[in-house]
């Protein structure tokens, strides 16, 4: 096993409904996660699919909760996004962006490097194939936190993570594609 | 020049202890004796002062990663006796049992190799202890090379970019380089004077082809698991770069490995190397001196399914004629 918890960060696009559900779980089986988004904005959906809501990332979980309640409660009720940030609220208070995080980490899920290296420190990046909806996401969540699990106990990460990928692959019957950058 | 550096001096254990023994050697038997207890205590102190430096420098490298900045800062205040017994230390690291530790001494390595050559460089005085200090980093040098051989994936991966840092360090550096912000002070052949005693550029010049030699052919073993292979396409779009000289070899080495990427790779595994073959085509096409290469690029970025709309983008326009001065 690594001497140090493995350190993981979940990216989306958002930071909404994807990396918060992942976060959620990871947080709650005791890993060191962050979570982030990666988009210019942060987009929620709207009344029509045209309309979407967009806040910067600088806007809390609890100011969108508020302006969509204020906007149509009973819309983002029944489609569950103000559920959603009532449960990303409790997590932290507001979306952050993958691009300005200095922080270093073991593992990545889904994102794509533009960092320049520097220390040559390698880290994975894993893409998961997964569809931005509440039960895809749940189920993503809980693949990425097993996946997690047997990263955290494997006793070389980089010589087995290979063969573990090809195995989850197998059983989940979803493509994992897997990257290493360097910090 | 280190403003303690007076002070150190006077009040280092070898002085002190000539210092004493030159008085003893003068005064009474009694306060000879005195003198003499002084200097065991002296030496005694010294011993212990040599195995915390080893306690020191393996806890340094066990627990810092970011060891670049602090190894310049702190060999630049020490002395030559000091920097060998670290490159000593780190030698013994990088043959430890564990694989973490002897990965960790290969990221360290790799910040020591350019730290100790700038060092020895700028240094004028000419020492039995530099020259025995630059010969063991050369002979590590060579062990981390053949790293490249080990049976461990991630020790594998880590002797890839020793081997890419090792490229640009020893090629020299011009003005159509693009050198990253961070590595602007970094040590490259270039800066190596063509009269230095026991630095030789020829050799180092020599010996840096032969490393550019060594990760290509490391590239094509077909039996090249799907991360070094990631890790070496990225390390060749880095050295075209930043060595446009080797443009060349690094194109060449894509277009092969596009034909005959290695029968062992899964499905996904394709994907992922296709998509990493892709993203550093497009960082090489973007370089002002691909201009003879767009040919090849554009080619293989079309197979890689990339629409010619997006590959026309990517393209510099071609430099303007220099004005010949009449």
């Amino acid at each position: 096993m690594p001497s140090h918890p493995l350190r993981v960060a979940v990216v989306c696009s958002s930071n909404q409904n994807r990396s918060m559900e992942a976060h959620n779980i990871l947080s709650k089986r005791g890993f060191d996660v962050r979570s982030f988004g990666t988009g210019s904005h942060v987009k929620l959906p709207g009344p029509a699919p045209d309309k979407p809501n967009v806040y910067d990332f600088k806007t809390t979980y609890e100011q969108m909760y508020n302006d969509l309640v204020r906007k149509d409660k009973e819309l983002y009720t029944q489609n569950g996004i103000l559920h959603m940030l009532d449960r990303n609220k409790r997590i932290k208070s507001k979306p952050e962006r993958f691009q300005s995080c200095k922080e270093k980490f073991d593992l990545v899920i889904t994102y794509l490097n533009s960092r320049e290296q520097e220390t040559l420190q390698p880290v994975h990046v894993i893409n998961v194939d997964i569809q931005d909806n509440h039960e895809e996401a749940t189920l993503g969540a809980f693949l990425i936190c097993e996946l997690c699990q047997c990263i955290q106990h494997t006793d070389d990460m980089e010589n087995e993570i290979d063969e573990l990928l090809q195995e989850f692959e197998d059983k989940s019957n979803r493509p994992f594609l897997h990257t290493v950058c360097f910090y | 020049k280190c403003p303690y550096k007076d002070n150190v001096m006077r009040f280092s254990l070898p002085f002190q202890v000539v210092e004493l023994l030159n008085q003893a050697a003068l005064t009474s038997t009694d306060e000879k004796l005195i003198m003499l207890k002084q200097v065991c205590i002296l030496i005694v102190l010294k011993l212990l002062l040599d195995t915390l430096l080893v306690v020191f420098s393996i806890f340094v490298i066990r627990n810092m990663l970011v060891f670049s900045n602090f190894a310049v800062l702190f060999f630049s205040k020490s002395d030559n006796e000091l920097l060998l017994r670290l490159v000593a230390n780190l030698n013994m690291l990088l043959k430890d049992e564990s694989v973490n530790v002897v990965k960790k001494a290969i990221l360290t390595f790799t910040q020591l190799y350019k730290a100790t050559l700038q060092w020895l460089v700028r240094s004028k005085a000419v020492s039995d202890m530099q020259d025995a200090c630059w010969e063991l980093v050369t002979q590590m040098k060579r062990d981390v090379l053949a790293l490249l051989d080990s049976e461990n994936d991630g020790v594998r991966t880590h002797a890839i970019k020793f081997t890419e840092s090792l490229i640009i360090t020893l090629s020299p550096r011009t003005s159509d380089s693009d050198v990253p912000k961070r590595q602007e002070g970094d040590i490259s052949l270039d800066k190596v004077p063509r009269d230095h005693c026991y630095i030789r550029y020829d050799v180092l010049c020599e010996e840096g082809k032969t490393a550019l030699e060594k990760l290509l052919k490391f590239m094509v073993h077909p039996a090249i698991s799907s991360i070094n292979l990631t890790t070496a396409l990225g390390s060749l779009a880095t050295i075209a770069r930043q060595r446009p000289m080797f443009m060349s070899e690094v194109v060449q080495a894509y277009e092969t490995l596009h034909a005959n990427l290695p029968p062992t790779l899964a499905k996904s595994q394709v994907s992922s190397v296709r998509k990493n073959l892709k993203l550093h085509l497009v960082a090489v096409l973007k370089h002002p001196c691909s201009l003879e290469f767009q040919g090849q690029i554009s080619t293989l970025l079309l197979d890689l399914g990339m629409p010619q709309s997006e590959i026309t983008r990517s393209t510099p326009a071609p430099r303007e004629q220099r004005k010949r001065p009449r």
